[in-house]
């Protein structure tokens, strides 16, 4: 079995430049047309992708356990996590809301988290589902992982908004830093995950039925 | 050097293709993995300038102004896109405050003059050996970019306070807004293999 997928550019003994796409014989190290760092594929791409992921995985911890936002309403402090917050937002009545941040400080993480996971574990090994379904779900990790940053930015605009002393006043939580690293972390991990792996394994058999056809 | 301008890959699959020779409003995709390589739009480089201009104006319009006003009991305090960071910074949020300061107004700020910049030189048809590197910049640059992503903020932030306070939106808000329309607008005129053709073998009038 060839390493590289049939009709790939590296399986022609030509690479292809990340920076700016230009196709250069393999023996070429560094791309005549941006002086970028050619390589047939990105190196150590699993290994900094999961190193990246599992740093970001346990900053998800206090991320969330730590508050956000601490508000003090006539001197009673109250300390806000990322779910509380969330709950808050549902009891006011702002449900459509509450979704949003839901979706965006919550399900998206974790479902970033899962789909790059998953990733890694299927270039490792052979997987059921289609290299093409796998190349959907990394685009879509890289398409909604930037929208997890509405937390921070909610907590940047109150606590500049609010500041009026003893009356009411807010501060970020030291939860905030640690989100914010959960976010920056999780797309460099997503940068850093070459997806050309994704075709390089031997193909499944449904595959190459499909191919056959 | 080895260069073949009759090939181009796939950057998501690396599946090995002819170079798309496009008549005008078609597009290439993998065959693959579906993935867009190319576009030929009607006139891009005058749509990349014209909403690249109108971005920037609207960008230094929203700095300008307040973002939005905020009356508890006759309290009155409002920010604007710069506060919204300063406010932070002098507060003793350093982090938080470069965090937004870079992700909202420096990255978009960025993109969009070193986009024109490029448009600009390739244009005058001028085009010194850094041309690539600000290329490859801006394509670096990308996804930190969340001027959108901010504005969202800005609106859950409205959401949360409208129960305790009198709020209304600034000019700047709705300037930013428009910024972002527009910003969305060159990101999807922005094309990799296009620019990168304009680098390396000069624009032809489409």
């Amino acid at each position: 079995m060839p390493r590289y997928s049939a009709g790939s550019a590296a399986a022609n003994g030509l690479v292809n430049c990340t920076e700016c796409g230009l196709v250069s014989d393999n023996t070429v190290l560094i791309c005549p047309r941006c002086n970028a760092k050619l390589s047939v594929r990105r190196t150590y791409s699993l290994q900094i992708t999961l190193a990246l992921l599992s740093t970001a995985l346990l900053l998800f911890i206090p991320a969330n356990l730590l508050p956000m936002m601490i508000t003090e309403k006539l001197g009673q402090v109250e300390y806000n996590t990322i779910l509380g917050g969330i709950i808050l937002l549902w009891k006011e009545g702002s449900e459509p809301i509450a979704a949003v941040v839901f979706i965006a400080s919550v399900l998206v993480p974790i479902l970033k988290f899962i789909i790059l996971f998953y990733l890694c574990v299927c270039s490792m090994s052979r997987d059921a589902i289609s290299a093409k379904a796998r190349g959907h779900l990394y685009r879509l990790t890289e398409l909604i992982g930037r929208w997890s940053m509405v937390d921070i930015f909610v907590v940047a605009v109150l606590v500049a908004l609010i500041q009026l002393d003893h009356l009411l006043n807010v501060q970020p939580g030291t939860g905030t830093i640690a989100f914010a690293a959960v976010v920056v972390l999780t797309m460099f991990a997503a940068n850093a995950f070459d997806p050309r792996i994704l075709w390089d394994k031997p193909l499944t058999r449904e595959d190459q039925d499909s191919a056959r056809n | 050097m080895i260069e073949n301008k009759q090939y181009v890959a796939c950057a998501h699959c690396d599946l090995l293709l002819d170079a798309p020779v496009l008549q005008q409003d078609q597009f290439s995709a993998c065959p693959r993995c579906g993935h867009k390589i190319s576009r030929l739009r009607k006139s891009l480089m005058a749509q990349l300038l014209a909403f690249g201009v109108t971005a920037l104006m609207l960008l230094v319009l929203s700095s300008c102004f307040s973002l939005m006003t905020m009356n508890i009991g006759g309290n009155i305090s409002d920010i604007s896109l710069w506060q919204s960071a300063l406010n932070l910074y002098f507060d003793q949020y350093k982090v938080l405050s470069l965090i937004v300061f870079v992700l909202v107004v420096l990255i978009p700020a960025m993109v969009v003059s070193l986009i024109l910049f490029f448009v600009l030189m390739i244009r005058i048809n001028v085009r010194p050996k850094m041309l690539s590197n600000i290329l490859r910049l801006i394509f670096g640059l990308l996804p930190w970019a969340m001027a959108e992503v901010f504005l969202v903020g800005v609106l859950v932030s409205l959401v949360k306070l409208v129960t305790i306070s009198q709020i209304e939106l600034g000019f700047s808000f709705w300037t930013y807004a428009l910024f972002c329309i527009c910003y969305a607008k060159v990101l999807s005129l922005l094309d990799r293999y296009q620019l990168w053709s304009w680098l390396s073998n000069g624009y032809r009038h489409a």
